[in-house]
């Protein structure tokens, strides 16, 4: 046997028979509350998470100015891609991931529908594989949005849903490794964002469509 | 951003502290340098926050484990490999799982890393060399000569235990 089918052997030994300690669940739930309490304000602290990003740095002063350009201009939907992926990727490090914790549709839509001029499809979809954890408000170019928090496994993914107004294009971009999804479904315009692979958004896409 | 990697984070400090509460801890410190040095963060999270990740694991076995990390003298590791590679000596069909975990835990820090990194996170060489902060040529020569060990180390206890019966 020469060296390198003996290293083959081992190295296939080691990925069926070594143990892989995954991270307690109550671990991540320690980290979060380890992080620095976050201001009450809503937009400062992600001002703040935003220039320590420095990639989605550029979004910054764009967003104000497409906030009272309105919606629809030429490159806008880019521009809301940025702002979608930062406010994703915020929510996850910090502590506003969760606002009402629950997998119950009858607990979060009614949360979302009292702080919110519209009342946002939501479903537990557990049974196909996408865990409702809950939902959060977000502000997307000055405007409060749903956002609803599934899980698939390891991987959370982010659903931005918010009335539609005009004509919307769905579109499908990866960016910094997220990828994202943009739809109009039932008067609702989504977006969804997550680390998880195309495949697997395009499923909850499908889902979230065909919610009502 | 990095609540998606805490399973890689958590397995690699778990074999390298090879102790669940340490290993809390140091995922936990990982955790609050990266909230903190968000701005380090260039291209994909996982490798960046692995860095981390290896680097505070580095800055605990140093203060509690000094005699582990001895052997990161690039002379040290010359332990005698036995070079005879026949079909016997590789003793994997009766392998358990047990054994093979217990051999893997009592590598060096340095070979336990790089096999943690390509076998159970399944990592290019390119990150493994970025979280260990050694060169690719060294990365691929530690990872042939962690699975040798390994092997060598496996033929050891089945021996042993092959005497013991």
């Amino acid at each position: 046997m020469n060296r390198d089918e003996a290293g083959k052997k081992i190295s296939a030994a080691i990925r069926a028979h070594a143990d892989y300690h995954a991270a307690p669940a109550s671990l991540a739930a320690d980290v979060m509350a380890a992080l620095p309490v976050e201001e009450e304000s809503p937009q400062r602290p992600r001002w703040q998470r935003w220039l320590a990003q420095g990639a989605a740095m550029a979004g910054v002063a764009l967003v104000t100015w497409a906030a009272t350009m309105g919606y629809l201009r030429p490159g806008e939907d880019e521009r809301r891609a940025d702002e979608i992926l930062a406010s994703h990727v915020g929510a996850t490090l910090g502590k506003r991931l969760i606002q009402v914790a629950s997998s119950d549709q009858h607990t979060v839509k009614p949360w979302l529908s009292a702080r919110l001029a519209y009342s946002p499809p939501v479903a537990d979809l557990s049974a196909q594989g996408f865990e409702l954890l809950g939902a959060r408000l977000d502000h997307i170019a000055g405007q409060p949005v749903a956002v609803l928090v599934y899980k698939r496994r390891q991987h959370l993914i982010d659903a931005y849903i918010r009335p539609a107004r005009g004509d919307v294009k769905a579109s499908e971009s990866k960016r910094d490794g997220f990828n994202l999804s943009r739809f109009t479904a039932g008067e609702m315009d989504f977006w969804l964002v997550s680390d998880l692979n195309r495949n697997e958004l395009d499923d909850l896409a499908h889902l979230l469509s065909a919610l009502r | 951003m990095v609540l998606p990697h805490m399973d890689a984070a958590y397995n690699l400090a778990r074999w390298l502290t090879r102790n669940d509460q340490d290993a809390r801890d140091v995922v936990q410190e990982a955790a609050l340098r990266a909230y903190r040095f968000l701005d380090g963060l260039r291209g994909d999270a996982k490798p960046w926050f692995l860095t981390l990740v290896r680097n505070a694991c580095m800055s605990w076995l140093k203060a509690n484990r000094p005699a582990e990390l001895t052997s990161m003298d690039p002379l040290a590791p010359e332990l005698q490999l036995i070079e005879e590679e026949t079909p016997e000596t590789l003793a994997l069909r009766a392998l358990d799982r047990r054994m093979l975990n217990e051999a893997l835990a009592a590598l060096p820090a340095q070979f336990r890393e790089v096999l943690i990194l390509r076998e159970l996170e399944d990592l290019p060489y390119q990150d493994i060399a970025r979280i260990t902060g050694a060169p690719i040529g060294t990365v691929m020569s530690r990872l042939s000569r962690a699975r040798r060990l390994l092997a060598e180390s496996l033929r050891a206890i089945t021996r042993a235990s092959e005497v013991r019966q």
